[in-house]
């Protein structure tokens, strides 16, 4: 009968503790229910609007991971000096003060030598683990921080173009109002990540409404298997069919929403024949043509309903256009039968897309929203990991969200949306504010950020003093170079003026997530001392010196486990919230919290003064509420200084234990911000041209080839090496997709998401078309070798199905563990990553983004 | 009053949240799965869909289980919820042949995760079930009788499952079967589940 165990009624502990989940970055708040000492269920905390009172299957499954056996509970060092694949690191088991005090020592000296010797490492997974290691990084003195997890595929075009165009770490369809979203690569409320089970249940309330849904995806899984319409298409191939979908809506349809790109975009800025804008000679703002005047004036000074669209002009002495002009004649060259031929989808079905997202759009209409009357354009295009990781990656985003821009369909009710992109504050504090602001040329600078450097403006490009080189190559973020086989090669091209030395490692499994183990292997290979803090041992903590056993989420408290808020709290109507994470059990044998080794390692180092200050910054901590001098603060008593900062002082962090979190509502003003900020985005990108001029001025004496259509200002399709490879028998694009009941590679540990993943038809299996497949005389369940053009290969077992494009290979990713520290992963799926070279010649030369797609050939396994 | 549950594939999104939370809640051992998803193609491609179809004890007002049952031990409640009492079950799984639906489980043995044994989740959770016995779904009784729904109702992410009574016309779960064409898996065995889908 399954009865409640009755002992449970009378137990002596027995509590519901509101926290946060961290199965996954989304972070969702979470009841935990702790009886006698032991966290018997985890739930969704219903008071909470992250999550809204659900879980997916991960964050229920968490309970498994906290108790996994195979976690650390004591220091080790390694015994053995030598590193690499294969080498046993003789584990022993040492205390604290030996760990930490040998850490300290080798801190101090790098410190003292040059401090941005130090690589601090995190992953994604957990949320509240950047802003101690970015904090720790900064007082430190390295700007050497990388971020894990699939990093390098997931973001650097969608995080900074949804930065530049919607003052946001990424964008989603206006759920509570859309009609009409197009998913690029995206999986937005149907898998993991940003805001994942509060935009489940808005994307199902939509599409339950009626909202129309067109995946394009290479693969109907998870966002394609709910689509209205499923749009698969030729691998790395988003930005020909948006750019078409855009050229038949401007120059076959002619359905712009004029008043918006003259108010709200630089598209009335004249362009000179250098492709720059045309400056005022003596403000030196970009001039605009002045319908009513006709003249050119400087944009700030003219009505946006007078500015010119098309046109041209003669201007401060050159010929000009307006840039919408520009992008009209550019689009020309996309027709959809061009397009058909490069991403494999009908020119009927490509004009048949454009002009239902144009009209749904409703391109003039207005809504009342909590009684404000603001534009709504119920269509939204968004894009994601798919779409952007590629070669092709600042483009193939860019393009897609070009039919937002074009029809009005940004930052709008019903539209393509940021996460939160302004905040008026808690109201009895007004904490945290802020808003995007206009630079000097009228265009968008985010109010809100999280790593890097911001979107826009851009950073001049320089000689790299930074290991990624994301100072010269300034549209990137994440960087494969801190592991790439020329990492030496371009270190020394670029005279960068050190090497290396220290990796300080959080989490994250670098061996799994970037690209080949054995050119990650070497890189890591390379440090002369590596330590980690880790739940289990990686395959990437085996060549640590020292793994320091962490504390899992259950025993964790953390002021901000879901800030900030453009990062994982769901966009539209509804209400604010900060929640918090607090420690539901204590600590096992001698696991340590992150947040407080760092803050010791920082008392070791002699470095406490630079890190408060630091916090003070990262944590926008002010007066009385700031860190002061080199006292030593614990962990929790920095959260409460921040909470008690943004919440008033009798909101500290024993209140939000309490209370869990905090609420409250969100004004129309702050969620359709658009209407009501004087900001212009760009959808001509005028600074790269500057841009690739000062890269290609350091590039090019030394040899090094930045292919200038790379910097265009407009978008454009530009093949992956995928596409152009020609090796016979190499007939498939392998990709990756990301599996909703994984994160990562770490939750494969997870034996009841493990028991779940060997029950999908696909989470374990290569999937590739059922006709192809047979052609081959490939059988379902068959074991194959899946074979790169380089001769890289895993073995993985065959799906034949339906649900793929017929020259697409699908794969789950960051499976494959071959390490014995996760028993259980070990040898489940198929580790796609070991397919991908990692080098220059497979990145991005504008964002620095790896191409996710390779070219393979299928082989069976001989018996 | 007839316990009953709607399952929207319309919404669903196979996440899997009711497979692991029925998991969390119950303590099910490997291999036990109360709830479970169903991944299933239809079409071909380019026109092809993927279905989701979330799968649990159907609580069948006719159930072939209990016409099995040699000793009793599956049995309806006056609410209509199919049970088993494990102190008359002898793990015979004559009910688990009948089951048309494939839902009910044997727990022929203790069975843990981890290699190195049971974590102190499952000495709690798991231990409490008794082995060399059928076990499945209950609608999680007891969070019912508490005025609770079944877990994987009160987790399910996109709301897909709907809890409720059957034998009212005017709960929810009765408008939507009738507004929306509910129907049941398998209705020809004449067993008359009591779980209904909604279509995508």
């Amino acid at each position: 009968m399954n009865t409640a165990t009755p002992e449970f009624a009378v137990a002596a502990d027995d509590a519901w503790i509101q926290s946060s989940c961290s199965l996954c970055y989304g972070s969702c708040s979470i009841l935990a229910h702790r009886v006698d000492g032991v966290v018997v269920k985890i739930e969704g905390n219903p008071d909470s609007v992250v999550g809204k009172g659900k879980l997916c299957g991960k964050g229920v499954a968490g309970i498994m991971t906290h108790y996994d056996p195979n976690r650390l509970t004591k220091p080790l060092r390694r015994t053995n000096p030598k590193k690499g694949l294969g080498e046993d690191p003789g584990w022993k088991e040492i205390s604290w003060d030996e760990a930490l005090g040998e850490i300290a020592d080798v801190l101090r000296k790098v410190r003292q030598d040059d401090p941005r010797k130090l690589v601090v490492q995190r992953t994604t997974t957990v949320t509240a683990g950047r802003t101690p290691f970015q904090t720790f990084a900064a007082a430190f003195g390295t700007p050497n921080f990388s971020v894990s997890g699939g990093g390098q595929h997931c973001g650097n075009g969608a995080h900074l173009i949804s930065g530049i165009m919607h003052a946001s770490w990424s964008v989603v369809p206006d759920f509570a109002y859309c009609n009409y979203a197009i998913y690029f690569g995206a999986s937005k409320g149907h898998a993991a990540g940003h805001a994942s089970c509060s935009n489940m249940g808005l994307a199902a309330d939509a599409r339950a409404r009626g909202m129309k849904m067109v995946v394009v995806d290479p693969m109907a899984n998870f966002a394609g298997a709910k689509a209205t319409e499923w749009v698969p298409l030729r691998v790395g191939t988003d930005a020909a069919l948006a750019l078409s979908m855009a050229h038949v809506i401007v120059n076959e349809l002619d359905m712009v929403d004029g008043p918006y790109l003259q108010a709200r975009t630089n598209c009335p800025y004249l362009i000179g024949p250098d492709k720059r804008y045309v400056r005022d000679p003596e403000s030196k703002k970009p001039l605009v043509w002045d319908t009513v005047a006709n003249a050119a004036r400087p944009f700030s000074e003219v009505a946006a309903a007078d500015m010119a669209l098309e046109g041209e002009f003669f201007a401060n002495g050159f010929q000009c256009e307006p840039a919408f002009a520009k992008l009209k004649a550019h689009l020309l060259k996309f027709t959809p039968e061009w397009a058909e031929s490069i991403s494999t989808v009908p020119a009927k079905n490509i004009r048949r897309l454009a002009k239902e997202f144009a009209t749904e759009a409703r391109i003039g209409s207005t809504i009342m929203v909590d009684g404000v009357t603001l534009p709504y354009r119920p269509v939204a295009a968004v894009a994601f990991r798919g779409n952007q990781g590629h070669m092709n990656s600042t483009y193939n985003f860019f393009a897609v969200d070009l039919l937002n821009q074009l029809v009005g369909a940004a930052d709008v009710v019903g539209s393509c949306m940021g996460f939160n992109p302004a905040s008026k504050g808690f109201p009895e504090t007004g904490r945290p504010h802020y808003v995007p602001t206009p630079d000097a040329d009228g265009l968008m600078v985010t109010g809100m950020w999280m790593g890097y450097h911001y979107p826009y403006p851009p950073s001049e490009p320089r000689l790299p003093k930074n290991l990624g080189l994301q100072d010269l190559f300034v549209m990137g973020m994440t960087s494969p170079f801190l592991n790439s086989i020329d990492q030496e090669e371009l270190w020394q091209t670029f005279e960068v003026p050190y090497r290396p030395e220290v990796l300080m490692n959080f989490g994250s499994n670098l061996m799994m997530a970037i690209g080949n183990s054995e050119v990650v292997a070497k890189s890591l290979e390379r440090y002369k001392f590596i330590f980690s803090f880790d739940l289990f041992l990686t395959e990437t903590s085996q060549f640590a010196d020292i793994v320091l056993p962490d504390a899992s989420y259950l025993q964790s408290t953390d002021s901000r486990s879901n800030f900030p808020f453009i990062f994982s709290l769901p966009g539209g109507m509804g209400e604010w919230c900060w929640p918090i994470r607090q420690e539901v059990v204590p600590l096992d044998g001698e696991q340590r919290r992150f947040a407080e080794v760092l803050l010791e390692l920082a008392d070791r180092v002699g470095m406490r003064a630079d890190l408060n200050a630091a916090y003070n910054a990262s944590m926008n901590l002010q007066a009385p509420y700031r860190l002061e001098g080199d006292h030593a603060y614990t962990y929790p008593e920095i959260c409460d200084l921040e909470l008690k900062g943004n919440f008033g002082p009798q909101r500290g962090l024993e209140w939000f234990k309490e209370h869990g979190l905090i609420k409250w509502k969100k004004q129309p003003e702050e969620v359709y911000w658009r209407p009501f900020v004087d900001v212009r985005v760009p959808v001509y990108w005028e600074f790269m041209v500057s841009m690739w001029e000062k890269i290609n001025a350091i590039c090019e004496p030394r040899g090094v080839n930045i292919p200038q259509e790379y910097y265009d200002p407009l978008p454009d399709f530009l093949p992956c090496r995928s596409h152009q490879c020609q090796k016979p028998g190499f007939d498939f694009y392998a990709f990756y997709y990301r599996d909703t009941i994984h994160t990562n590679s770490f939750t494969m540990e997870n034996p009841w998401l493990d028991e779940a993943a060997e029950l999908d038809p696909f989470s374990y299996y290569v999937a590739i078309h059922a006709e192809v497949g047979k052609k081959k005389g490939l059988r379902d369940g068959q074991s194959v070798w899946v074979e790169s053009e380089s001769g890289r290969k895993v073995k993985g077992r065959i799906r034949l199905t339906q649900a793929v494009h017929p020259e697409g290979l699908g794969i789950a990713a960051c499976a494959g563990h071959w390490g014995k520290g996760m028993p259980v992963a070990k040898g489940k799926g198929v580790f796609f990553n070991e397919l991908l070279e990692l080098d220059f010649a497979h990145v991005s030369p504008n964002n620095l983004n790896l191409d996710l797609c390779v070219k393979v050939r299928v082989t069976p396994v001989e018996a | 009053m007839r316990y009953g549950m709607v399952i929207d594939l319309k919404r669903c999104i196979g996440c899997y949240g009711c497979q692991l939370s029925c998991k969390a809640e119950n303590g099910t051992p490997p291999g036990v799965f109360f709830a479970r998803v169903l991944k299933q193609e239809e079409g071909t491609y380019p026109t092809v869909n993927m279905l989701f179809l979330p799968v649990l004890c159907n609580h069948c007002e006719d159930p072939a289980c209990v016409d099995a049952c040699p000793t009793g031990a599956s049995f309806i409640w006056e609410d209509g919820i199919v049970d088993i009492d494990p102190d008359k079950c002898v793990g015979c799984r004559s009910c688990m042949m009948a089951c048309p639906y494939g839902n009910r489980y044997i727990n022929d043995k203790p069975q843990h995760y981890y290699a190195q044994g049971q974590t102190a989740f499952e000495r709690l959770r798991t231990g409490r079930h008794q082995t060399e016995v059928v076990m499945k779904c209950n609608f999680c009784r007891d969070r019912v009788k508490a005025g609770e729904d079944p877990a994987c109702v009160a987790n399910c992410p996109t709301s897909a499952r709907i809890f409720g009574d059957l034998e009212d016309s005017s709960s929810i779960v009765s408008r939507l079967i009738k507004e929306r064409a509910g129907f049941t898996l398998h209705p020809e065995m004449a067993t008359r589940p009591c779980v209904y889908y909604l279509p995508t």
